[in-house]
């Protein structure tokens, strides 16, 4: 099993080219985070702040355009070379003509690797869908589907967890049990993860710390660390300490963006 | 009664009609001389003594249709897989695509009547009709993948080939089914145009005999077989189609 690798954002910046503007539009200003190796960062925010922007640097999927990202020191794109990210989207991608199981295989072939059934069975165990291994993917609920590309994301055991947004498509209740389950999976397995969600509940049941992101240019406005110890209960979320949290970084994406007007950037 | 079937029975009707109208007007000789009613055309299909002369002529027709259905479906994939993988031929081998397919056939078969034999001229016409339809289709449906799943791949660190082989392709598949089914009429229609230039037999030969010796129950009888052919096919064609949609789609 590799080890967890830390995530360094230093000084990021994306400019989008933008059609009738020389300038483009800066999606993302002088971002600096890092992730300490198996921490589980929640990027919080609303849409169009940049934070799946942010998603897509570390995941090798764009280049900044400004500073640098790197993980356990290397380019993300070598990361992603050497089959070393896990990623899983709103959007499930899973391949409609595989079976489940075939889908959760699909890493291992994409990197040339002997398929290792013993590996992808007790994820298939894990993530609930061991009586649907031959089905096809839309033979599934949304919230199954997202099971199975949460345990594609993890069968190569990779050195980062990459998600955005998985649970973004589902409703309010399946949401809040996936979140259960996902804590349970991670548990496991502790690997460096980072989060993109709009949802605070979520943000504060899952992950370590919560980074708040405003808008045009995306950059970090809050950081906080979540106290609750792990392995946590569904009940945190009822605790008076998670209710005040809420209320305060509710408060911190609410907050009026200070340059939003056009000429910003 | 279901919309489904409502709309069978519609067809079915439609396509009794528009038989009886032909050979009530056959009958009658409305359409001239040269509209026998269907029931002869029937009859001399159905006649013993000119199976062996329809036989030879289909299955002569139907192997070169076969015959250029195979080389343009090759020609086709082959190519638009190249493009797809090389990107710098891309620009290319679409213009060369467009190029072929809007020389008329017709205008082709001197060139494939000097560059090859008479008997291969009808599965030459038939192969460049099939590798366009192939081609576009094929192209098209290898840009089907969703930015979801190349984002996937990706991450993955998928290179081209193992994206090509473990998505683009299998995306592709019901595109390529398409161009299959739509290409068959076309192959036939080639194989047919090309055998009037000289082919020793088939489908377009009993066309062309026929008409020349003004036997024009001959020539219903050939273009019904044309037909025929080309409809049995089609059907099979869309069934596969279907079945990859189902599948891939």
């Amino acid at each position: 099993m590799l080890a967890s690798a830390t995530i360094s954002i230093d000084r990021a910046s994306k400019r989008f080219a933008l059609a009738g503007s020389s300038e483009g539009v800066l999606a993302l200003s002088e971002l600096s985070l890092e992730i300490a190796p198996g921490e589980f960062v929640a990027i919080l925010g609303p849409s169009g702040c940049g934070k799946s922007t942010l998603l897509r640097l570390v995941a090798s999927l764009d280049q900044p355009s400004g500073g640098s990202v790197s993980i356990g020191g290397a380019a993300p794109g070598l990361v992603s070379g050497r089959h070393a990210l896990g990623v899983a989207f709103q959007d499930h991608a899973l391949l409609p003509w595989l079976s489940i199981h075939d889908n959760i295989a699909l890493p291992f072939r994409i990197a040339g690797r002997r398929v290792d059934e013993a590996a992808i069975a007790r994820l298939i165990e894990l993530v609930g869908l061991a009586r649907f291994a031959t089905a096809r993917p839309r033979q599934l609920s949304g919230g199954m589907r997202q099971r199975a590309s949460i345990a594609r994301a993890l069968v190569l055991d990779p050195e980062v967890l990459l998600l955005d947004e998985p649970f973004g498509a589902l409703d309010a209740v399946t949401r809040r049990q996936m979140n259960v389950e996902l804590q349970r999976i991670w548990s496991e397995r502790q690997i460096t993860t980072m989060l993109i969600t709009h949802s605070v509940d979520e943000a504060l049941f899952l992950a370590d710390r919560v980074v708040v992101m405003s808008g045009r240019p995306g950059r970090i406005v809050r950081e906080v660390t979540v106290p609750f110890a792990r392995p946590r209960a569904p009940a945190v979320m009822r605790s008076e300490a998670f209710h005040h949290l809420v209320d305060d970084l509710t408060a911190a994406l609410e907050m009026p963006d200070p340059d939003s007007s056009p000429s910003a950037g | 009664m279901s919309a489904g079937r409502w709309n069978v029975l519609l067809g079915a009707l439609g396509i009794a009609l528009f038989l009886v109208l032909w050979e009530v007007i056959g009958r009658l000789g409305l359409g001239g001389i040269s509209w026998p009613p269907l029931s002869a055309v029937l009859e001399m299909l159905a006649d013993d003594s000119k199976w062996a002369l329809f036989q030879r002529a289909l299955a002569a027709t139907l192997q070169e249709t076969a015959l250029g259905y195979i080389w343009g479906t090759a020609a086709g994939l082959g190519l638009a897989t190249v493009a797809h993988l090389v990107p710098p031929l891309r620009r290319g081998s679409d213009r060369l695509a467009a190029v072929l397919n809007s020389v008329p056939s017709i205008a082709l078969g001197p060139i494939f009547l000097v560059l090859l034999s008479r008997d291969s001229t009808p599965a030459a016409v038939s192969s460049i009709h099939v590798f366009f339809i192939v081609f576009v289709s094929v192209s098209s449906g290898l840009q089907r993948a969703t930015p979801a799943h190349r984002d996937l791949f990706a991450v993955l660190g998928a290179d081209r080939l193992k994206r090509f082989r473990r998505l683009e392709l299998p995306a592709a598949l019901p595109a390529l089914a398409s161009g299959l089914r739509l290409a068959w009429p076309a192959a036939l229609i080639g194989a047919i145009i090309g055998e009037w230039f000289g082919a020793s037999r088939g489908i377009g030969i009993l066309i062309i005999n026929a008409m020349q010796n003004f036997q024009i129950v001959l020539l219903w009888c050939a273009v019904l077989l044309a037909v025929g052919a080309s409809l049995l096919f089609y059907g099979l064609l869309t069934l596969l189609e279907r079945g990859a949609y189902a599948r891939f789609g």
